[in-house]
């Protein structure tokens, strides 16, 4: 597997997008995600996912792929970039 | 496991089984069966008989044999397959059916009011939140309605389709 | 309007307790999300990409002051200080938190506002004219039977787990501006000869994935048959409508697969059992819910035409916005006001907690405390005198409502896309923003005339695009957006889905395709008074395809 992915959610309590960190945590911020680049990692995230889920902290688990520029985590798809950047139009002023 | 609940509480002793492939019921025990064979003893004259509507039967076809029914089951494959619903209402209003109609299958707590309304009478219950709310008689349901249903309510003498419980 | 009375206080404050205790439940682990997820839904609480979105019910898109205040007060509190108003007279909130929503319905409940079945595979919101009561053209006010069916679906057991989401429109003026036949169930409110009211009633009419107009299957049903006739609608459908794939679940489908007089025959089966039911609806009880709908005391105020005709005069902008967002009224000195959401650049439909407050205090003062909200994404004050309109026009200017471009090419309706929609492929708000942008000097629009831009972020369509004249759906190709241009769509009378012109355009190109298609019109049109809509339906698809794509395009026609 030459992809690299992170594990992504939106929390239970308030439906905020969040990214599995490297401390263990679901962040608000993708630029400290757990990155994975083998099978074997990405599994390991997925059960992770899973028992958060079961556990209630979050819904919508997604592994999602990435590319990760001059320490950047930029996802790849769009969908997915607007999801870790928020909405590309500025709020009504 | 599944237990069986009605208004008046849980039921030990219920002896009706859902006949499929592999199972069927026992010495001490009452055979559901599906739509095709139920009409099949029916038409032959057996009486105290249980049938088991699937969501895609067609629930008029218990029409000539109402009487040989001592049990209609409705099923719920999935809590979001909502065809039970008017299977029963049709059962009740359309039919006049008076005897006990079971839900079966995906039941849950919080449907299990409507389904009261519609005019299913008993449950088999496996959801272990759901069994311990019934247990609790915490049944999540809102009493007024608006809507006449076969299982009739008060008349709140307000508009014609208000009723209360 | 419509007052809630105590059996309706009671039904909403218990329907409150009702979701806190599924809430808790789900917060604490009780509740699985499979098993909470259509609860909420049915409370109007869906998870979208950022967060979780709220829709509030508008019924039949009508409202009041001290109901508008409440949705300025939870977007303050509850949210970033704004909300969207949808296709279908609702509200959506974009961050609420789920523990926060049973309090966000309690502060509704003290309004006489809601959220239930604002969502899932039960029937929605009944929308309705956002000109009813006030426009000349109208046989009745279609509102107290929107309410009727509003109460009457409420919670209602038997169709609380249908096969799909479920959508009625009722509209009772000779123009129908409530887009009827492209809702599951259509209804045309209108007198007989005799006086008496009765529907036309069109069925499987439906945007999304497969586009259909709906077919009128019964004339003149009588307004006394109104609630069996929809239950043998709505019965049929639950036992019928398809449930093994969830793009072909409406009953328009339904409608396609049986036939439409085969199904027609056996909703008429079903009716004829209903017939005489407890369904029947008493004339007194439509009468008392009709007299909520009584029309406000409009008194004469005549100073109004010659104020009129001075301030405008006097004043060009104002006279462009009375010219444009003012459409006559029943009463000679009154109009109904159209307050645009679709400032130049904006985002179309949204509004800040300062501009609802501000339009709360306007319908006050000057339009009876009467507010509607158009399925065009736009505010409405249906009774405003003409000798108002001046005072209202300056009040608006500075909180950006005054915009003069009602059904004009910036008067664009938008879903939310991909920037907040989790089934989104593409963004539409950027999209409007430019397009608005660039047509945004009222000299061009008024020189384009009416030209109705609809944009839908994926195929479910709920920016409307294919009864758009211009209508633009966002996909997704290879990673990146792509519009694709549809023309010749209306929710009018002649209902019609637009023509797929051609293959996308990438989002850099999409505004100058639209300029391609708008200065196409200009050279073809017999005179300024044909508009875009009267253009294409004489001219075909062939003009602007060549004029997009080139002549190769009309060879291969």
């Amino acid at each position: 597997m030459s992809t690299s992915q992170v594990l992504t959610a939106n929390r239970l309590t308030d439906g905020i997008a969040v990214w599995y960190d490297k401390a263990g945590n679901w962040n608000e911020w993708i630029g400290r995600s757990e990155v994975v680049h083998t099978k074997d990692d990405a599994e390991r995230l997925e059960a992770i996912g899973k028992k958060a889920y079961a556990n209630n902290e979050v819904l919508d688990v997604n592994l999602v792929e990435v590319e990760e520029i001059e320490g950047q985590i930029r996802p790849r798809r769009l969908r997915e970039r607007i999801r870790a950047e928020g909405p590309t139009i500025e709020y009504m002023i | 496991m599944t237990k069986i609940w009605n208004e008046s509480g849980f039921q030990n002793q219920d002896p009706w089984v859902i006949e499929t492939e592999e199972t069927k019921a026992g010495s001490n025990e009452k055979p559901i069966l599906p739509l095709n064979i139920f009409l099949e003893k029916a038409q032959a004259g057996e009486t105290g008989l249980g049938v088991l509507i699937q969501p895609a039967d067609d629930v008029k076809a218990l029409a000539p044999h109402l009487e040989k029914i001592a049990l209609a089951a409705v099923s719920f494959p999935a809590f979001s397959d909502g065809r039970a619903f008017s299977h029963a209402s049709l059962l009740r209003e359309r039919l006049g059916f008076k005897g006990e109609i079971r839900a079966v299958g995906d039941v849950l707590i919080d449907p299990l009011p409507l389904m009261l309304r519609v005019g299913i009478t008993s449950f088999a219950v496996t959801n272990p939140v759901a069994i311990k709310r019934l247990e609790e008689g915490r049944l999540p349901g809102i009493d007024n309605h608006y809507q006449p249903t076969a299982r009739k309510s008060e008349d709140p003498k307000s508009y014609s389709w208000r009723r209360v419980s | 309007m419509y007052r809630y009375d105590e059996f309706d206080h009671t039904f909403v404050n218990d329907r409150v307790a009702q979701f806190r205790d599924q809430v808790e439940r789900r917060l604490a682990g009780d509740l699985a999300e499979d098993a909470f997820r259509p609860l909420r839904l049915m409370n109007g609480v869906y998870l979208q990409l950022h967060a979780y979105m709220l829709r509030v019910a508008i019924p039949y898109g009508t409202l009041n002051a001290t109901q508008m205040r409440m949705l300025a007060h939870i977007a303050r509190k509850y949210d970033r200080g704004y909300g969207h108003f949808t296709t279908r007279q609702n509200i959506q909130y974009n961050w609420p938190k789920l523990a926060d929503t049973p309090d966000i319905l309690a502060d509704l409940a003290s309004v006489e506002m809601h959220a239930i079945q604002t969502s899932g595979n039960c029937i929605r919101n009944v929308t309705a004219d956002h000109f009813a009561g006030a426009a000349a053209d109208e046989a009745a006010d279609p509102r107290p039977y929107a309410e009727i069916l509003r109460q009457w679906s409420s919670v209602h057991p038997e169709f609380t787990f249908l096969p799909r989401k479920f959508k009625i429109a009722v509209t009772g003026a000779k123009d129908d501006r409530a887009a009827i036949q492209v809702h599951d169930i259509g209804l045309h409110l209108k007198k007989n000869d005799k006086g008496e009211l009765g529907f036309d009633v069109y069925v499987g009419g439906g945007q999304g994935r497969t586009p259909m107009i709906g077919k009128k299957i019964r004339e003149f049903l009588p307004e006394e048959d109104l609630l069996s006739y929809t239950t043998a609608i709505m019965r049929v459908y639950n036992l019928y409508g398809r449930r093994d794939n969830k793009y072909k679940a409406r009953i328009k489908i339904l409608v396609h697969e049986t036939g439409v007089e085969k199904l027609a025959a056996e909703i008429e089966a079903e009716f004829n059992e209903l017939k005489n039911s407890e369904l029947k609806l008493p004339d007194a009880d439509i009468q008392a819910i009709t007299s909520y709908f009584a029309p406000p005391d409009l008194l004469p105020r005549a100073e109004g035409w010659a104020n009129l005709a001075s301030w405008k005069k006097a004043d060009p902008d104002f006279a462009r916005w009375v010219d444009q967002n003012v459409k006559p009224h029943k009463h000679p000195d009154y109009g109904m006001v159209t307050i645009s959401l679709k400032p130049i650049g904006g985002i179309p439909g949204d509004a800040t907690d300062e501009q609802m407050e501000l339009v709360a205090d306007l319908a006050e003062e000057y339009a009876f405390d009467e507010i509607r909200i158009s399925h065009e994404q736009n505010i409405i004050f249906p009774h405003v005198a003409l000798a108002d309109l001046e005072p209202l026009y300056r009040a608006l200017k500075p909180a950006n409502l005054a915009t003069a471009n009602s059904n004009l090419i910036t008067d664009i309706i938008a879903c939310p896309g991909l920037d907040y929609c989790a089934l989104a492929n593409a963004r539409s708000i950027p999209v409007a923003q430019e397009i608005s942008e660039r047509f945004g000097s009222p000299e061009r629009q008024a020189e384009i005339g009416e030209l109705k831009i609809k944009i839908s972020g994926c195929i479910n369509a709920c920016g409307h695009h294919h009864v758009g004249h211009i209508g633009l759906l966002g996909v997704e190709k290879k990673g990146a957006e792509l519009y694709q241009i549809t023309l010749g769509g209306s929710a009018d009378n002649e209902t019609s889905i637009g023509d797929i012109i051609g293959r996308g355009f990438e989002p850099e190109k999409v505004t100058d395709a639209i300029e391609t298609v708008v200065d196409t019109y200009l050279g073809l049109r017999l005179s300024p008074q044909e508009t875009f809509l009267e253009a294409y339906r004489r001219v075909g698809q062939q003009p602007f395809k060549t004029a997009l794509y080139g002549g190769a395009a009309a060879e291969a026609a």
